[in-house]
Order: C-alpha cells, then sequence, then structure tokens
C-alpha cells in the first residue's frame, strides 16, 4: 500500500478554491491515484475562511488530521497560518501574497523547527495584469507544479485544466497556469 | 462501458438513487443536501432516464409529493437538509403509520458543526420518533449503495426509510465507477383503500401495530445485515477496549486503526443505528470490558446500549455534545480512553505548538460578508439609514448577513421574519408603543414559508414594512430557480408565479417595487411605507426589492460597470466600511484613506451614493 498524499488547500470564499481542489483531484484520479476529499459549501463560501481536504490513497475519511498534512496551498497568507496546524514535519507550503516580508516572523520559528518548506507567489497580481482577476487560483497551482515536490506536475494540471475548464475560460486559464509555472521555474533555479 | 467521475457525495447519492430505479425526486435546497437534485438532473439526461424531478416550494411539499408517487407503486424520494426535516415532519410521521406501496426514501443531511444551520440536530432521533429505519452511510461510495438497500427495505415492508448523511459524507468527493442506468418502467396505479390512506383514529391504532410490527421484522434483518453492521472480534478473545461508531466517525477511526494496524482495538460499525442490532451490540461488549461509543452527532446509539457502565460515551463525558468530530478530536479522544485504562496510546505528532501560534498571530476573523455588488447590501444600508431605531426581524438565507451591517437583529426559522414581527408589533402594541419593524426575507424563503405568515399577519392587522429581497434565485445554496422565475428543476419551462401577485393575494394593499441599487429611491419608497403603517388606514406595507444576484446573474447584475476610485476628501470616518461593510472597500494604513481591493471590487459603483463626504466618485 502505497502511502497517503495529504493536501490542504486554504482561502477565502470566492477565491476558486473548489475549482483548484476539483483540477487536482481530477488530475489525480487521471494518475490512477485513489481520490478522497472534503469541501466547503453553503454561508462559509460568502468570503469567509475556507478550506479543501485533499487526500490521494487507500483511505475511507475524507478529512485531513492536524499534523498529516504534507502540502498547503494557500490563496491568502493569512488563512495559510490559520491552517498551519495541518502540517506535517516537512511539508511544504505556497501561499499567494504580495507581502515582501513574508513569511511573518512570528512564524519562522516554527516553520524551520518542523522543517516546513514555504514559498510565496504574488498570485493575485499575476492574475489581474492578465487580465482576470479572480484567477489567482490557476497561479498558484502552475507556481506549485512548477517544484515537481507532489504527486502531480505541470503536464498533468494542463491536460485537467484544458478539459475541466468552460470552453470561454479554457486559454484564458491556461494562460494564467503557465505564468505561473514559469514564475515558480524562476524560484527555483 | 464503466467510467469512473469523481463525485460529491450528494452526486454518489444521485447516482444511487438512480440506480435503485427511482422514478421521483423532489427537493428543496438546503446545505448539505441542495446538489443531490442537480446531479440527478444530470445523470437523467446523460443516461436518458425519465425520472420526474422537482425543485418543491418546501421539504414539506416535497415529502408529501414523493409520498404519492410511492403510494402509486413507483419508487420515489425527497432530499433536504436535517432542518428541513422539521419542515417535513408532519408528513413524515404520519407516512410512517400510513406506509408505502413502492419504495419511499428520504435523505435527510445532517450538519454537524454547524457548518450552514441553526442546529445539529440529528436526523437518526427523527426517523426513531418517527418508527423509521434510518441508514447512517460512512462515505460517498456507501451512501450509494445505501440508497438502493433503503429502497428495497421501504419497498418490501411498505415503510419510507431515511438516509442520513452527514455534512463529510454529502461535500465529500470520491471517485466512484459506475455503469450505464436502467430505466425503471414501473406503472402508476391506485389502489382505493380509505382505511389506509385516509385512516381515522380508530384506524390509525391498527396501523400503528403494523408499524410496530415492520419495524420487528427489519430489526431482525439488520441484525444479519453484514455489509453495514459488523465488528472485527477475533472469536473467543477478551478485549480491555472495543470501540462502537457508525458514519463519519467510523471512517475515521478505520483510517487511524489500520494506519497503526492496531488490531487489538476492535471496532463494531453500525450502519443501521435504528432499529438497532442489539444482538450484535450485545455480542460484541461482551467481548470488551470497556466500549468507547464515538457517532455523530447526538447519543443514539448510546441511548441503546443497555449496559451503561461499560460505555465511556458522552454521557459520561467522554464524548463532546457539540461541535463537529473532526479526525484531531477523535484521536484525543481515543487516546484519552486508552490512557484511562491503562493501555497503549495511538501515535501523535503534538501539534499544540502551531496551534498556539495561530493564537498569537492573532489573525482577523474572517466572518462571511454579502458579496461585492450584492443587491441586498444596499436594500439593508437603506433600511438602517431610513428606520435606525427599527427592529430588523429577518430570515434564512445570504442576507442573514444582513447582520454585519447591523440591519438583521432576529433570525429563527425559514419565513420567521414575517411571523416574528407580527408578534413583536402585537407585544408593543399591547403597551399602545408604536415600535418601528421592518422584515426582511429573500425571495425563495417567502415562497418556501412567507406565505402562510403574511396572511396570518394581514387578517390579525399587524403593522409592520416588509421588503422582499429578490435577487430572482436561491444564491445561499446555489442558485436554484424559484417559481417567480418558471424555470423549473431540469432546465424546462414553468409557470411564472410573480412575488406581486402573491402578496396581493395574502390581502397586502400597499405593494411597491424597486431596484435596490437606487439607494435614494429605496430611501423615499421606504419612508413611503412607513408612513402608510402609521396611517390609521394602513396596514402592512411591502416593498419588493428587485435586482439580479452578482453571482447567479453577473451581466444582468451590473450592465453599465461604474469604477470607482477613492479621492483625497476621504476623511478616515470609516463611514462606509461600518454601515456599508463592502469586502472590496478596506481601510489603507498607508494612504491614509478607504481603498479599494480591485481583485474582488465588482464595478457595482452603488458605494458612490454611500460616502457622506463624496469621496468615492467615478473614475
Amino acid at each position: 500500500m502505497e502511502k497517503t498524499i495529504n493536501i490542504i488547500l486554504s482561502g477565502l470564499g470566492g477565491q476558486g478554491i473548489l475549482f483548484m481542489t476539483r483540477a487536482l483531484a481530477q488530475a489525480a484520479l487521471d494518475k490512477g491515484f485513489n481520490v478522497m476529499g472534503a469541501e466547503t459549501h453553503g454561508m462559509a463560501q460568502r468570503g469567509g475562511s475556507v478550506v479543501s481536504h485533499l487526500r490521494l490513497g487507500e483511505v475511507k475519511s475524507s478529512l485531513v488530521r492536524t499534523g498529516t498534512a504534507h502540502f498547503l496551498l494557500s490563496l491568502e497568507e493569512n488563512e495559510g497560518y490559520r491552517n498551519l496546524p495541518f502540517l506535517s514535519h516537512g511539508a511544504r507550503m505556497y501561499v499567494n501574497t504580495n507581502s515582501r516580508h513574508f513569511p511573518r516572523e512570528e512564524a519562522k520559528g516554527l516553520l524551520d523547527k518542523r522543517k516546513i518548506i514555504y514559498r510565496s507567489i504574488p498570485a493575485g497580481i499575476m492574475a489581474q495584469e492578465l487580465g482576470a482577476p479572480r484567477s489567482s487560483n490557476l497561479a498558484l497551482l502552475g507556481y506549485f507544479s512548477a517544484f515537481d515536490e507532489g504527486p502531480i506536475n505541470y503536464k498533468d494540471l494542463k491536460t485537467t485544466i484544458h478539459k475541466i475548464s468552460p470552453k470561454r475560460f479554457k486559454d484564458i486559464n491556461l494562460k494564467i497556469l503557465e505564468a505561473g509555472y514559469k514564475k515558480g521555474k524562476e524560484a527555483k533555479k | 462501458m464503466v467510467k469512473q467521475e469523481i463525485l460529491l457525495g450528494n452526486g454518489a447519492i444521485a447516482l444511487g438513487l438512480l440506480e435503485a430505479g427511482c422514478q421521483m425526486v423532489t427537493s428543496y435546497p438546503g446545505t448539505p443536501s441542495s446538489e443531490i437534485l442537480p446531479e440527478v438532473v444530470r445523470f437523467v439526461k446523460s443516461e436518458k432516464l425519465d425520472t420526474y424531478v422537482e425543485w418543491s416550494t418546501n421539504e414539506k411539499v416535497a415529502l408529501d409529493t414523493a409520498f404519492a408517487a410511492s403510494i402509486t407503486g413507483k419508487r420515489a424520494a425527497c432530499c433536504m437538509k436535517q432542518v428541513g426535516l422539521n419542515v417535513a415532519a408532519d408528513s413524515l410521521m404520519s407516512a410512517a403509520y400510513i406506509g408505502t406501496v413502492g419504495g419511499l426514501v428520504i435523505i435527510s443531511c445532517d450538519d454537524p458543526g454547524p457548518h450552514s444551520s441553526q442546529t445539529e440536530q440529528d436526523t437518526r432521533f427523527m426517523a426513531r420518533l418517527a418508527k423509521v429505519p434510518v441508514l447512517d452511510p460512512s462515505d460517498p461510495q456507501e451512501a450509494r449503495e445505501m440508497v438502493g438497500l433503503a429502497m428495497d427495505i421501504s419497498e418490501e415492508f411498505r415503510i419510507p426509510v431515511i438516509l442520513r448523511p452527514a455534512i463529510r459524507v454529502s461535500h465529500a468527493r470520491q471517485n466512484i465507477s459506475f455503469g450505464p442506468i436502467k430505466k425503471n418502467k414501473k406503472q402508476a396505479s391506485f389502489e382505493k383503500n380509505p382505511q389506509r390512506w385516509a385512516a381515522t383514529p380508530r384506524f390509525r391504532l391498527v396501523l400503528h401495530g403494523e408499524l410496530n410490527k415492520k419495524l420487528t421484522e427489519i430489526g431482525k434483518k439488520f441484525e444479519n445485515l453484514s455489509r453495514y453492521n459488523f465488528h472485527n472480534l477475533e472469536s473467543g478473545k477478551q478485549y480491555p477496549l472495543g470501540i462502537i461508531a457508525g458514519g463519519i466517525p467510523y471512517s475515521v477511526i478505520r483510517d487511524f486503526l489500520s494506519e497503526e494496524k492496531r488490531i487489538d482495538i476492535p471496532v463494531l460499525k453500525i450502519g443501521t443505528p435504528y432499529p438497532f442490532p442489539e444482538s450484535l451490540a450485545i455480542a460484541f461488549m461482551s467481548a470488551c470490558e470497556r466500549v468507547l461509543v464515538i457517532e455523530e452527532t447526538d447519543t443514539l446509539i448510546e441511548y441503546l446500549l443497555r449496559d451503561r457502565n461499560k460505555v465511556m460515551g458522552r454521557l459520561s463525558g467522554h464524548v463532546p455534545s457539540e461541535g463537529e468530530l473532526v479526525p484531531q478530536v477523535i484521536h484525543k479522544l481515543i487516546n484519552n480512553a486508552l490512557k484511562e485504562l491503562n493501555l497503549e496510546l495511538l501515535q501523535s505528532d503534538d501539534d499544540q505548538e502551531a496551534a498556539q501560534l495561530v493564537k498569537d498571530l492573532e489573525l482577523p476573523v474572517r466572518r462571511p460578508t454579502l458579496c461585492p455588488g450584492c443587491p441586498e447590501r444596499a436594500a439593508f444600508f437603506a433600511i438602517r439609514k431610513t428606520r435606525p431605531k427599527a427592529i430588523f426581524t429577518s430570515d434564512i438565507g445570504c442576507y442573514t448577513l444582513g447582520l454585519n451591517l447591523g440591519a438583521v437583529d432576529t433570525v429563527l426559522d425559514m419565513g420567521a421574519a414575517i411571523t416574528m414581527a407580527s408578534g413583536f408589533y402585537h407585544s408593543f402594541a399591547q403597551d399602545a408603543v408604536e415600535q418601528p419593524i421592518v422584515a426582511t426575507i429573500g425571495d425563495s424563503t417567502f415562497f418556501h414559508s412567507g406565505t402562510t405568515g403574511l396572511l396570518n399577519a394581514v387578517y390579525n392587522s399587524a403593522r409592520f414594512v416588509l421588503v422582499i429581497l429578490d435577487n430572482q434565485t436561491t444564491a445561499m445554496t446555489g442558485m436554484q430557480p424559484t417559481p417567480a422565475l418558471g424555470i423549473r428543476a431540469d432546465g424546462s419551462e414553468g409557470k411564472a408565479i410573480p412575488l406581486e401577485r402573491i402578496v396581493a393575494g395574502c390581502g397586502v394593499d400597499f405593494i411597491e417595487v424597486v431596484d435596490p441599487y437606487d439607494i435614494k429611491k429605496t430611501t423615499s419608497l421606504l419612508k413611503k411605507a412607513v408612513k402608510y403603517v402609521k396611517d390609521p388606514g394602513g396596514g402592512i406595507a411591502v416593498i419588493i426589492a428587485r435586482h439580479p444576484c452578482v453571482i447567479a446573474y453577473p451581466d444582468r447584475a451590473i450592465p453599465q460597470k461604474k469604477k470607482v476610485i477613492i479621492t483625497d476628501d476621504c476623511v478616515e470616518c470609516n463611514f462606509c466600511l461600518d454601515r456599508f461593510e463592502c469586502p472590496a472597500l478596506y481601510h489603507d494604513t498607508e494612504l491614509g484613506r478607504v481603498n479599494i481591493n480591485r481583485e474582488i471590487c465588482v464595478d457595482c459603483g452603488v458605494c458612490i451614493q454611500v460616502c457622506p463626504k463624496g469621496a468615492i466618485v467615478e473614475a
């Protein structure tokens, strides 16, 4: 039995977390993973804190336990911190923020102690510059895929985004995904 | 050909319904049940079935309608959230006595947490109260299978059966394989039998006896239903601790124990909590010195276990009695029990440090807010401005969030904006106090349970202003159509019923329609309404604040975009932030004024009318 991979996706309602979850889940399924996930619907979607859980492997429960997530993708910096308790030792976090002071000084100690690797991208600004201010989710996904640390790479995501995007958003979605990917490639150098 | 899709639990339930040959599905939307019917529609279209679907006006209507289908011999289902079952309770209690002919499955989705509900109530208790069987799935795939079982039991024993998926089943996503679905060609027939279908109390006693017999038989069946009720005891072995669980907690526990290969802790899984498989439970308990019971949301299983001395659960204080049992909570309470009994603990990566850090960071609390551009925000702003001293009764939907604008004082249940306004009016009028009251209710909520309250208020001479927030959709639950639109659940055309006609039919003489984006006009209309309410010859004044929802109809809602900027006239009074509370407006400490978050601003331009200094202008 392969080890289960636990992913947390966070942000605020309306930022497109459900789409981001769907894209990762579909890409994982197409790679042969069993997929189990949990989503937030209803009132919290109106701008409140939103968290999605995604688990790849032979599991029955859809929720990730605190201290066991391998990846955290956050569309908002504070929501990223809020979900730190989910992260396991050596986990990786990718955060959408414009702040040059990421991560906050107070958080560094814990992140280093738990050997959590953190990276940030101004996904919101990038999406806005490309003419789709609500698509920071795709820039973050592309960025995540550039490091190739998870089970899903850029090629997988490109195929999935192509498949699941509504027709009129297909081109712009792929463009923003690519921009995020390139940003990640640069950062990796 | 077998396909594989990642389905929501609600999608898996929809699939299960159609695989079970369900010929009618009715529903009223409510989190976490709302996606079942749209998924039924999707499969009906792709599989070319002829299943009848409808968004009913409320849950009672949905249940009555499906009940009728089931006594024609067809298989039917209705779907709702747990508090929706309260609305349908009258129907449920009676249907249990009368019984069915074809299958009738009631899907009532629970919301431990609660994430998007008024209460954390446990549908399994409602099943016990009504004396109908209830099945408790622990993941989407099991929910899909259990729908079929529920339908079979319902038809075999002629009894309604409830499926209770909790939110983590309904809103879980799982890859599900499925093949083609066959059409059920069962024809409707109705055999007259007034002693059953229209039973008077004398016959009800007979029916109650029949119901009790059915439950005994179903109970026997559940004892041997090893697919859903099972344990992993080794025969002859005694254990210091066992766990009894059902639903989502079972899935969580199974994952924990199998990850750590803890075969020393046996688990009894209960998939059919009522009628309770008691012999199975007795056998399990006799092999365990102590038993930890972990169930959501209340204490049904715990109540049904006879040997209380062995039980560690909610009644003994071992399990919290409110809130969702998320994995870290379950992990901790298993370890607490193991510790108490001096047994080996589950491994734990202590996360207290991270939790403490999150506290220390003092992160802003992100309360839900109305969307940027939401027409209800404009309406609430005008209401608060016109009647600052009023009691604001409101209702269930996105617009409950009007409380952020100080324009919502009460929320009880569906329709209570109107009925409570009545109650407030009469309470103050009795003391000869003229208390201003403004009630707000959404269009879909008004259709659901507004009319009876409005009829009552008019008939009993109450006086208040009622604003129907008509955004032409059921927004909170995912944009389902309302009867005013004339669009049905499958997208086909229905008869559109304008709100104005219903309001007039309730006996209201003051009915005005306004676009709330025009705050000035809305304000002056509110003033006119207030005058009417106070006038000796007046009464209840109804204003329909009509503007399309920005999420459902982004183009229609903002036909002309107005790019807004903030000038240096801003004096940081924060009036716009406090009273208008648009998430796209924020206080920019660096600039020393209010600023606009372009990432979320939708250019509706409504805030231009809000600033007392005229510092918000069109670019």
